[in-house]
């Protein structure tokens, strides 16, 4: 009964601050955890029914762990694995150097206006479509008539086949995924840079310190937190791989699989006939789970070291 | 400084929530129709009965002007009026599938062997079986349309879909750029075999460096006496077979041979370089720049061609004409198994594919507006015939459309003749249930991405990656796949005296 009332109060205290949380708690709610219900799907066999969704998921026939056999059966499931992850490994840490890195040297443009163009001249490309971004690159490496290839002729050097050369992927598609995601990322970094206290720097000049030791001392330390915050986030989606970069940058082509396929590719080709959407949500749910279980244990990791900078 | 901060954190959550609001558009457009409001139970009340129909296409802008008039003419006839939407071609199998797994409200809908898969769909409860409804509501569809389409569109013995009567069989022919041919005084009938194209090729690609003398795509494969289980999958049997043996295509030396003479021509340049990722030749046909490729045919389908690129174009036979399971299956409508009036929606579609007035309608708009007619039976489009622009073959039987000018007058006849002309594939009826191998299919999907398209069109030395692509299909339990095809196979010709 305290309890009950206690509660009450608390509410009505802080009515104005719960108001403000209401419209994110509630798309939370309908768009994040209902649907969390759906993950039933990926236990069955999931076939329609003329009495509608419900109907459909209640009537169609439990098979266990069947829907993810598929993912695990065949020497793929390691390349694609592999190649999701180390993919991912390489966009957070090289990411997050570059958009650090371009953060601060944006801060130290003296010229306001300058600083804003650069700014939005490396924000712009974000906001491009993949199919968009994947013609970028076609007119780059087309084998006939690609920019890289015509210089290369220029010069009198072989043109490149390069939508069916593996070797040169892993880089392309690490400068593809920067260059669109850098200039964005770094907005984050710049907006806390711009929270610091200007009088740390000042007594910083007072007492001598260099440009250098003013970004290495003061800037760095306090930007830890939300460098901590945005990886902890970055890898809860480790498992989730950029399926428009991974498919329309190669131009789906065959022979380059071995580096491109990750697994959101792979579940797309093997599925788009069949269109069996248990196995499907099988898919979903498996890289969601790991996704969490990584999120807990780096955060668990991050406590261990500076409670201050973990996520909860 | 304060203040700074407070104009930053501004801009992040402004950010943000353009981000949201950008990402969220793309989404639910589909859902903003409203479900019929009235009961099933009307059969009294005698009130007009809304049919929500789906099909295939770009959705056209005098769409809604059609469908009134179209209302006008069921109203009176059916008492039922139809809700039409169209969805375009690369979003149908997708929002289609969607759709119907989330039992949204649908009466009739397209399906066919390459968009929203008949077979699958049929299987998995999408449809409404159509047996009985057939023979109260659909006896003018049964006596119209070529028998042959609903006994070939049967699923495990019923019929699921009403097939749209048109050509029959599949048959490939070389095209030809006229123009070129006559440049260098070639003979288009002298391609017969795949093997046989190669002085063509050469005299083009010696002489016309600009010219790109095989229009290839991504999706080519030679066209060979297989009869596939799965389109485009390794399973298949042999045109003549007469133990119905399921084989591996590429394990045949039939197809090695082939493929060493795609590569020699990839290698000789006839093809281009980046066949493998190339998913249109539009440029090519727009601009004139290619001399041939394949495609599929039917009746007057070269006055067809050189109608739409502006320049002439002939062909050869490269085939004989085959009538397949995919073939048949080409183009239906069925009616959903959610749907609330299956009875009117029969009737609907009966009327659809025997009433020459609302089948034109549907197809070519309002006379007068979209079209006006120059005789009894043949029409000439107008120039608003742009805002109403319908996929012909999409929307039931074509063989009662008026002719356009400059049609011959035996057109349809000459369909029929072609559809006597078919010969029965060996797989004709029988329809491979993947359930029991699914993780399989997945499995195999992946590598027959991997392989499949380089290999067919020479990207890649077959010597080497033929034998690459069977290892990884085995492992991937190509066998299996195999097996269980064979047992269901083996089920089918028992039943069938096969």
């Amino acid at each position: 009964m305290k309890m009950v009332g206690g509660f009450f109060r608390n509410v009505l205290k802080n009515k104005v601050l719960l108001l403000m949380v209401l419209p994110g708690a509630l798309w939370f709610l309908f768009f994040s955890y209902l649907p969390m219900f759906g993950t039933v799907i990926a236990f069955k066999e999931y076939r329609f029914s003329r009495d509608g969704f419900w109907a459909s998921i209640v009537n169609s026939k439990w098979v266990g762990w069947d829907n993810f056999k598929f993912l695990f059966s065949t020497n793929d499931a390691y390349v694609i694995t592999r190649n999701t992850l180390l993919y991912n490994i390489a966009f957070i840490f090289i990411g997050l150097v570059l958009s650090v890195l371009l953060a601060v040297v944006l801060s130290e443009i003296t010229n306001k206006r300058t600083a804003k163009i650069y700014q939005t001249g490396m924000f712009m490309p974000y906001f491009l479509s993949w199919v968009i971004v994947g013609y970028f690159a076609f007119s780059f490496l087309s084998s006939e008539r690609g920019l890289l290839n015509q210089i290369f002729e220029m010069f009198g050097a072989e043109p490149v086949q390069w939508y069916s050369q593996s070797k040169y992927w892993p880089f392309i598609l690490i400068l593809v995924y920067l260059w669109k995601a850098v200039g964005y990322n770094s907005v984050v970094y710049l907006a806390a840079i711009m929270g610091i206290d200007r009088s740390l720097y000042e007594a910083a000049m007072i007492d001598g310190a260099s440009k250098f030791q003013q970004i290495r001392r003061i800037t760095i330390p306090l930007l830890t937190p939300i460098i901590t915050i945005m990886t902890l986030l970055a890898i809860g989606k480790i498992f989730y791989a950029d399926f428009g970069l991974f498919y329309q940058v190669p131009r789906d082509s065959g022979t380059l699989y071995s580096v491109t396929n990750v697994i959101d590719t792979y579940v797309y080709r093997g599925l788009k006939t069949t269109g069996e959407i248990g196995m499907s949500t099988a898919a979903g749910l498996y890289q969601s789970v790991v996704g969490f279980i990584l999120v807990i244990t780096s955060n668990y990791i991050v406590r261990k070291f500076d409670k201050d900078n973990a996520l909860f | 400084m304060g203040k700074k901060r407070k104009t930053f954190s501004l801009l992040l959550t402004s950010l943000m929530a353009l981000t949201l609001v950008v990402s969220g558009c793309g989404g639910n457009k589909a859902n903003n129709n409203a479900a019929p409001a009235d009961g099933g139970n009307a059969a009294k009340t005698e009130k007009p009965v809304e049919l929500i129909w789906y099909t295939i296409g770009p959705p056209q802008k005098d769409l809604d002007k059609v469908v009134d008039e179209i209302n006008k003419y069921t109203k009176e006839k059916i008492n039922a009026t139809i809700d039409m939407k169209m969805l375009d071609f690369g979003d149908y199998t997708q929002k289609m599938q969607v759709m119907a797994a989330s039992g949204e409200p649908m009466d009739i809908l397209f399906t066919c062997s390459w968009a929203f898969d008949y077979v699958q769909n049929a299987r998995k409860g999408a449809f409404m079986e159509l047996d009985d409804l057939l023979d109260k509501y659909g006896q003018g569809i049964k006596d119209t349309i070529d028998p042959a389409f609903l006994e070939g569109s049967k699923v495990d013995g019923h019929n699921y879909a009403i097939p749209a009567n048109k050509e029959l069989p599949a048959q490939e022919v070389w095209r030809f750029n006229k123009e070129l041919l006559d440049k260098y005084n070639l003979d288009a009938s002298s391609a017969t075999t795949f093997e046989s194209l190669e002085p063509l090729l050469k005299t083009i690609k010696e002489n016309e460096p600009d010219i790109t003398p095989y229009a290839m795509l991504k999706d080519f494969v030679p066209a060979m006496p297989f009869d596939y289980l799965i389109e485009k999958m390794p399973m298949v049997v042999p045109m003549d077979t007469t133990d119905y043996k399921v084989i591996n295509i590429l394990e045949t030396p039939e197809l090695k041979e082939m493929l060493k003479t795609v590569r020699k021509y990839y290698e000789a340049g006839y093809i281009s370089p980046e066949v493998a990722t190339t998913t249109s030749a539009e440029d090519l046909y727009k601009s004139g720049k290619w001399f041939m490729d394949r495609a599929a045919t039917q009746p007057f389908a070269d006055n067809l061609w050189s109608a739409s690129y502006g320049y002439p174009v002939v062909s050869s036979p490269a085939s004989k004409p085959y009538i397949y399971n995919w073939s048949v299956m080409g183009s239906m409508q069925a009616i959903s198994a959610n749907s609330k009036y299956p009875e009117k929606a029969m009737e609907f579609l009966n009327l659809l594919n025997t009433d020459s007035y609302l089948r034109n309608l549907v197809d070519s708009g309002i006379e007068g507006v979209h079209y006006e007619k120059v005789s009894d039976n043949v029409i000439k489009n107008l120039p608003d015939s742009k805002n109403y622009d319908m996929p012909t073959f999409s929307l039931g039987n074509i063989m009662i459309n008026y002719l356009n000018e400059g049609d011959p007058e035996n057109k349809w006849e000459e369909f029929k003749k072609f559809n006597e002309s078919g010969i029965n594939a060996p797989l004709l009826g029988f329809n491979f249930d993947t359930s029991k191998v699914s993780n399989e299919i997945a499995a195999v999907q992946n590598v027959k991405e991997e392989f499949w398209s380089s290999l067919m069109t020479g990207t890649v030395d077959p010597e080497e990656y033929l034998p690459k692509a069977n290892e990884k299909f085995k492992a991937a339990g190509l066998d299996k796949i195999m097996e269980e095809a064979q047992r269901q196979i083996d089920e089918w010709r028992a039943a069938n005296n096969k």
